[in-house]
């Protein structure tokens, strides 16, 4: 997977990687998400996901292939307040018109490997912002997207949500191989992926790839980011637990 | 869950943000079937005063219908808006397009569907209550509940073909719109303009100009002012809610004195926002009250008409009858049988009114003799007088001639009959209705009337001199029946122009009386319903606007909970910003109706010297209690959840 951004921006994500994508505030991370996402629009540059250029579909087919390929978890959890967990979980399917049977089977499945069967039924004012999360990630995956796009998915977490959601991130790459990029500029979040892409001011600047040893991927991720300097107090400084 | 369920969800479990616009819709539904309820009506449309009925039935109707659809237009727009990021989201996740549009079309439709069923659903189990009412008021011996599918028909018809428009119509407003801005809340930014000066001012002084323009107003002018004033008043509302008001908030920032006092700071900075975001809302729900007030206080002051009615028609029933009328004797004994048939006990005043040419205005004048003016008086329950020999009275022609002819003084001779009067004043009551007789009229001694004896140049002995059979009946609401079949042959002949060859004529207030106090009252009735429509829109918009804030509101009451803000420091808090919310276009409403109430008396003073102070204060003070209650209960509310948060 290609993808070319304004300022030069070109990296590829393979199938089956985890891959965090780092910066300082107003260095383009969320505008490349949104690039990414199909919902905003370059000037120039080609983006391709399996095989596919979004630039080149209409309107409609954008929309089919955002529910199709594209799975969103967002820093806010953006489920919709007046459905229930259940409900939230089904949308993507929902609007792609699929059967009732298909939608019940594929729920319980994933609500047993996301922990939430207990909570099927609440609405999402009624759980924990960890359990809000995990929904989302839920619908993020019930229809099998090429790829997962989450935006700070743990900005809005406390530690321990965090990790649980991260970890969730993990089980999921590994075992059904989904593709995750995941924006963010929490260096524990990022210390969990396969490979961090650095940017600065919209460009290139940097990437790493993990040695499967956390706590020296957290070290080496701490200091490319005083490498790129500008302002440190948008990088978190916890330590890891 | 299928898209149609997903749908449906979304309208349920939202009910709580679309009650009040339910309940609007759903009570316009109602009334206008009512209306068709009667306009349908199988008693009804043979018979002749009810034409009006059905008339007014029909302008209430499509008063309802345009305002429905403006109302509905411009909530489902406030809806869309507030859920824009709603709508992003789900697009972001795939929605296509056509499917948003397929959501929102039958989002707009259960809503109307359930509103229209329920609306007809109390619409007719009302309806027996309303036709009641109606008959009552139009005073028909029945009019019983019927089943037709016409008024169903129509209703139905009517209100789907509108939700049906707005479903389509509403979608535009998402059409054109990117996903990110959608996101964004891309509408909300375009609501916090800031303020112009220029407008700001102008807006005022568009205001007062009208206020001004309004109250000083006379009968020359008042027809020009009711074209030009309107639309400058209704731009100088705008300006003021988009510019002024925010212009004047300013002005009290900037005095931190005033402003970082206590907990002003929050309710001051709170109510900035608050009033920049409502800006249009409180424009809208403005003309909107205005309509309503406006529309009540107008059929309120034709009820005054009616009040006063009875003061400037004393007489029952009046015939006039010039002396070579050959019916005469047959009309009397007929309207004599009538009463009497009715059980009405009458007094009988008949008298001879003569003319001669007045030598101080040229003008011909009618004569009456003092003994028979004090016989009419007498049965009157009116004050006598007592002539001597060369004076003379006048009597009034017109509620405000008494005035104006108190302290007259004429010197005049009756020409034909060369005989000299002084004449000095004026009867102090109305004894005819007015224009009956014509405008000069005295009266003389017995003495100096029987010394009238040529006739009016011109003319002969016996059409020189009229007959008047006045009749006076204490219970004269009841003598509507009466004199029925004269009171036709009159009428006919003013309707076919041939009055002049008709030798009398017939008045019977008490038929007149009933047919205006039915239809003023209908009207009443009928206008007092559509504005409950109107006010209950207007709460709906107010409603829906606290509503959607309500979450940020929670969120900052948390915040300042924590601070140390005290519950009745909140209360007050609360207050500072519902009130304006509440009363500021109410305010303004009040002022624009008083102001064109002040015009209104103009028009009614010249056409029937009425005052409608009195009626218009009570409507006045009516629709404030209905706010301030209103108020109350909305605050109940919003307390009980900002507190739970």
């Amino acid at each position: 997977m290609t993808h070319r951004a304004i300022n030069q921006l070109s990296f590829e994500v393979k199938k089956g990687e985890f891959v965090a994508v780092m910066g300082p505030s107003g260095s383009g991370k969320t505008t490349l998400l949104n690039l990414i996402s199909t919902i905003d629009s370059a000037t120039s540059g080609t983006i391709k996901i399996d095989g596919l250029s979004p630039d080149e579909m209409s309107k409609t087919e954008l929309a089919l292939f955002r529910r199709r390929q594209l799975g969103f978890v967002f820093q806010d959890f953006n489920l919709l307040q007046m459905l229930t967990v259940e409900e939230n979980l089904v949308l993507p399917l929902t609007l792609d018109g699929h059967r009732i049977a298909e939608m019940k089977r594929r729920v319980m499945d994933l609500a047993k490997k996301l922990g939430l069967e207990q909570i099927l039924e609440k609405r999402p004012n009624e759980i924990s912002g960890g359990q809000a999360q995990r929904t989302a990630i839920g619908r993020a995956l019930i229809h099998q997207p090429a790829i997962i796009l989450a935006d700070e998915p743990t900005g809005n977490l406390d530690s321990k949500a965090s990790r649980d959601v991260l970890e969730l991130l993990v089980k999921v790459n590994q075992e059904q191989k989904t593709t995750i990029l995941m924006v963010t500029h929490d260096p524990i979040a990022a210390s969990y992926c396969d490979r961090v892409v650095f940017i600065k001011d919209g460009e290139f600047f940097n990437e790493i790839y993990s040695d499967d040893r956390r706590q020296t991927f957290f070290q080496r991720i701490l200091n490319v980011l005083s490498l790129l300097g500008g302002n440190v107090n948008d990088l978190s400084t916890i330590r890891l637990p | 869950m299928t898209f149609r369920q997903f749908a449906y969800r979304n309208v349920v479990r939202n009910r709580r943000i679309y009650a009040a616009f339910f309940m609007a819709s759903m009570f316009s539904v109602m009334v206008f079937f009512m209306y068709s309820m009667l306009m349908f009506h199988p008693k009804i449309d043979d018979e002749f005063l009810r034409e009006s009925a059905v008339l007014g039935m029909i302008v209430a109707e499509v008063i309802l219908y345009i305002f429905t659809l403006f109302f509905l237009f411009y909530s489902m727009s406030a809806f869309l808006q507030a859920r824009s990021k709603e709508f992003g989201l789900l697009l972001q996740l795939g929605m296509e397009k056509k499917q948003l549009n397929k959501l929102i079309f039958f989002e707009t439709m259960l809503i109307g569907v359930v509103s229209v069923t329920t609306g007809i659903l109390f619409g007719y189990a009302f309806s027996k209550f309303f036709l009641m009412i109606v008959r009552e008021l139009l005073q028909l011996e029945s009019l019983p509940l019927y089943i037709s599918f016409k008024p169903f028909a129509l209703t139905m018809g009517a209100f789907f073909s509108l939700f049906v428009i707005i479903a389509m119509t509403s979608v535009v407003f998402i059409r054109e719109q990117k996903i990110i801005e959608l996101i964004r809340g891309y509408w909300k930014s375009d609501d916090l303009q800031s303020y112009s000066t220029i407008k700001a001012v102008g807006g005022i002084i568009m205001l007062l100009f009208s206020y001004a323009a309004a109250a000083l107003t006379s009968i020359n002018v008042v027809k020009a002012l009711s074209i030009i004033l309107p639309p400058i008043a209704a731009l100088g509302t705008y300006y003021f809610f988009t510019h002024s008001v925010i212009f004047l908030h300013d002005q009290v920032r900037k005095r931190k004195f005033l402003y970082w006092h206590r907990f002003r700071l929050i309710a001051i900075s709170e109510g900035a926002v608050k009033l920049r975001e409502n800006a249009r809302m409180y424009f809208i729900v403005t003309i909107v009250s205005t309509v309503a007030f406006l529309s009540v206080g107008t059929l309120t002051s034709l009820t005054s008409y009616t009040g006063q009615f009875r003061e400037l028609n004393p007489l029952s029933l009046i015939y006039s009858s010039e002396l070579t009328n050959p019916y005469e004797s047959e009309h009397i004994s007929l309207l004599r049988n009538e009463l009497e048939e009715q059980g009405l006990s009458y007094n009988l005043v008949p008298f001879v009114i003569k003319q001669q040419t007045s030598s101080y205005s040229q003008y011909k004048v009618n004569i009456l003799q003092e003994s028979d003016v004090n016989g009419l008086a007498m049965a009157l329950g009116l004050p006598l007088i007592e002539l001597l020999p060369g004076n003379g009275m006048l009597i009034p022609y017109s509620e405000e001639s008494i005035d104006t002819l108190e302290d007259q003084e004429i010197q005049t001779v009756l020409e034909e009959s060369n005989l000299p009067v002084q004449i000095n004043g004026v009867y102090p009551q109305m004894l005819f209705p007015s224009m009956i007789i014509g405008s000069n009229i005295i009266v003389l001694s017995d003495e100096d009337y029987q010394l009238i004896t040529e006739p009016l140049t011109g003319r002969t002995n016996m059409t020189s001199s009229f007959k008047f059979f006045a009749f006076h009946v204490a219970q004269w609401e009841r003598t509507k029946s009466i004199g029925l079949e004269i009171d036709t042959q009159v009428t006919d002949a003013i309707y076919k122009e041939n009055f002049s060859n008709l030798p009398f004529y017939f008045e019977n207030p008490g038929l007149n009386y009933s047919i205006i106090q039915a239809t003023f009252s209908l009207l009443l009735f009928t206008g007092l319903m559509v504005a409950a429509v109107l006010l209950l829109a207007a709460g709906s918009f107010i409603y829906f606007k606290l509503y959607t804030g309500l979450e940020r509101d929670k969120r900052q009451f948390n915040v300042l909970k924590r601070m140390g803000l005290t519950d009745q420091e909140l209360i007050k808090i609360v207050n500072r910003q519902l009130i304006p919310q509440f009363f500021l276009p109410w305010g303004v409403a009040m002022l624009h109706s008083a102001f064109s109430f002040l015009s209104l008396q103009v028009i009614w003073h010249n056409l029937a010297e009425i005052s409608i102070l009195g009626d218009m204060i009570l409507v006045l003070v009516g629709f404030t209690s209905i706010q301030v209650v209103y108020y109350f209960l909305i605050r109940w509310r919003y307390i009980a959840h900002v507190r739970a948060s």
